[in-house]
């Protein structure tokens, strides 16, 4: 059933290509390489290794090794038909309703046998301990091992040298549970790719800051997220290139990602999985772009392909997600300005103690720069506990008073 | 020039209608299943009042929870702007604003012009609501308007969870069952109520003057609580529960002007 809702968008995103070539986008290859990667995951073809945010997937890429990332498989599952049983099928089992939709999504679907057998599982200590609980209990339900990778909190030369011999061990463990053996010439040419894409990202990123905004709300969600899994690949360097060719001919044309751009908005922590209304709306009610999402960031250098551990490692210490609330917070305020943004939403994702526990500390941060925060009480992935209505109230009347304001800048 | 303002809510909806800026007559009605009728009755009701025709309004803008369905207003502007905008004509000193309607309740704080500065409004829950109000006035058996009253006999303030209105009423049948009286029994949803709101109005700074504005505005027990907590006397207009129909129709006399 999975496997054919794969199919379908594939053959769909490439036969409306097919039938007018103008509307290919940046967006659609996207969708089409998560398509096709769907596909891989669930044709029971590749050795597959789920993972949850920080493992380095350009590592699995390298060693021919398919990354099921946990927190993207589980959106990808709320948008199928099946979506609202999974859930069901968690709480009935003993998942309490009010934890994470991702991992309660995960958990439900693994239940019914709904998502594929890895080799082996890989959690991060951080950036949660509920998503290192769903893996321990994936791991249970595939009778498979648990690699956890330990990482710390602080950047520091310690720090980052047990990090890249622990993400030794990670390879070695992954190599042990496939028989995929790591090339060193493989690997290399993974961390030229990933430096490639690093870069194109960093220019997309540029282009984003611009006043106006060649981006719309729509096009870089989830992107920070997303674009990882293809770390390391030529399809991430060509994904990115795709968005940076797109940005670059809006400018070129003067042509701002939404017309008459006149707010500018940070999207807080994670997106709304799931259909809804509220980015067109604010597009097409307020002329208001989410022109940044917190997690499209670079904070890594480009990682010596000649000694990728180390890179890696300091890659997924400087992560936002990992670390102190004030390390995250300074994250959000550069970015504020970056971007010159008018306000920042943060959806609080229903469930999630490590997103919404720095609510008040990056409230008063940017209030002194003099950016509002509306912090909403969303469950981001699933839509039974979705009251639009509510929302929209909310965040109509955040626009209200943006517009009453001057700007920040 | 003559303006109206309509604001749907969950529980009742009210029109105001301006003539030059000043009120010239208002009405209050019960809302039904249908918001767009409720709007039409409430408008008629203060048409009538005003002795004029819908014909003679120039400018209409909606507001409340069943804004976007009000099918001859001309705009419509959120609750929060139009409370801020209402209690500012009524109370040019206001800083901050605790508006408790029917099914919401939300802290606002505002400028000298009326311009909301920030908000917060409560989450996924109907405690601390005129609707909490409700259930429990129908569980206690006691009319809505003289729950506040009753309240005040209380000698101490029952336990009552403030996190949910369903179980804050399954907890009100088990008080009243042991033999709690029901004077103390309100007084300890008012004190859960008070407890919501005082939490709603610190995330945005309190700062006076303080003004409450919606329905439950009317039940003296609610206002002592939370004037309690919070230290200062709140102001309530005459009647505080047009205070959103009238910032819609203050705005539509703005709105009107700039054509």
């Amino acid at each position: 059933m999975i496997l054919q809702h794969f199919e379908n968008q594939e053959s769909g995103i490439m036969n409306a290509i097919r039938e007018n070539p103008e509307s290919a986008s940046p967006r659609k290859k996207l969708a089409l390489e998560t398509a096709r990667l769907g596909k891989r995951l669930y044709s029971n073809t590749d050795d597959l290794v789920w993972a949850g945010p920080l493992i380095p997937f350009d590592l699995l890429n390298a060693m021919d090794v398919t990354p099921a990332f946990a927190e993207f498989i589980a959106s990808i599952l709320v948008s199928t038909d099946a979506g609202p049983l999974f859930f069901e099928n968690a709480e009935q089992a003993g998942y309490a309703s009010d934890t994470c939709g991702y991992h309660r999504m995960l958990m439900g679907s693994a239940l019914k046998g709904m998502i594929p057998t890895p080799k082996l599982l890989i959690s991060a200590m951080s950036p949660c301990t509920g998503g290192l609980a769903a893996m321990e209990n994936l791991a249970r339900v595939f009778k498979k091992d648990l690699f956890i990778l330990h990482i710390p909190q602080k950047e520091s030369d310690h720090g980052v040298r047990i990090l890249a011999d622990h993400i030794r061990d990670m390879a070695e463990s992954v190599s042990s549970h496939t028989g995929k053996v790591l090339d060193n010439d493989r690997l290399r040419k993974a961390m030229e790719n990933t430096n490639k894409t690093r870069e194109i990202l960093s220019d997309i990123y540029t282009l984003a800051q611009q006043v106006p905004s060649p981006v719309n709300g729509r096009d870089l969600s989830n992107f920070g997220i997303v674009l990882p899994l293809f770390f390391g690949t030529e399809v991430g360097i060509e994904i990115a290139q795709a968005f940076y060719d797109e940005l670059k001919s809006r400018i070129k044309a003067n042509r701002s990602g939404v017309p008459g751009e006149r707010i500018r908005l940070m999207w807080l922590q994670n997106r709304i999985q799931f259909k809804n209304n509220l980015v067109k709306m604010l597009e097409k009610e307020f002329n208001a772009s989410i022109v940044v999402d917190e997690l499209n960031v670079i904070t890594w250098d480009p990682i010596d392909p000649e000694d990728p551990y180390i890179g890696l490692a300091r890659r997924s210490i400087s992560s936002p997600l990992n670390g102190t609330v004030e390390r995250r917070v300074k994250q959000i305020v550069k970015l504020a300005e970056a971007y010159k943004i008018d306000g920042a939403i943060n959806p609080c994702h229903w469930g999630c103690r490590q997103g919404t526990g720095a609510r008040g500390l990056i409230d008063s941060r940017m209030k002194e720069i003099g950016v509002p925060v509306l912090n909403l009480e969303v469950d981001c992935v699933d839509p039974r506990n979705f009251a639009e209505g509510q929302l929209i109230t909310r965040i109509e009347a955040f626009m209200e008073m943006i517009e009453s304001r001057p700007s920040p800048w | 020039m003559i303006v109206a303002g309509v604001d749907v809510g969950s529980l009742s909806g009210e029109t105001v209608i301006l003539r030059d800026g000043e009120i010239l007559s208002y009405s209050i009605v019960r809302t039904g299943a249908d918001s767009a009728l409720t709007a039409k009755k409430a408008t008629d009701e203060a048409l009538k009042n005003a002795d004029i025709s819908f014909q003679d309004i120039e400018y209409i803008i909606a507001t409340g929870y069943g804004r976007v369905i009000v099918p001859f207003a001309n705009e419509n502007i959120t609750e929060i702007s139009c409370h801020a905008k209402g209690a500012n004509y009524l109370f040019p000193t206001v800083r901050t604003i605790l508006d408790m309607g029917g099914q919401d309740c939300k802290a606002i704080r505002c400028n000298e012009a009326g311009k909301v500065t920030n908000f917060a409004m409560n989450d996924k829950c109907a405690a601390g609501t005129g609707r909490f109000c409700e259930v429990m006035a129908d569980v206690l058996g006691i009319p809505l308007e003289d729950i506040g009253k009753t309240s005040l006999e209380a000698k101490k303030d029952a336990m009552i969870s403030s996190a949910c209105a369903v179980f804050a009423k399954s907890e009100a049948v088990s008080l009243l069952r042991s033999g709690v009286p029901k004077s103390e029994i309100l007084s300890g949803v008012h004190e859960a109520i008070a407890s919501r709101v005082f939490a709603l109005l610190q995330r945005v700074g309190i700062e006076s003057d303080f003004v409450i504005s919606g329905g439950i505005a009317k039940n003296i027990g609610v206002i002592k609580k939370v004037a309690e907590k919070v230290g200062l006397k709140p102001l309530i207009s005459e009647e505080p529960q047009i205070v959103g129909a009238l910032g819609a129709a203050l705005f539509a006399k703005e709105r009107y002007k700039k054509g």
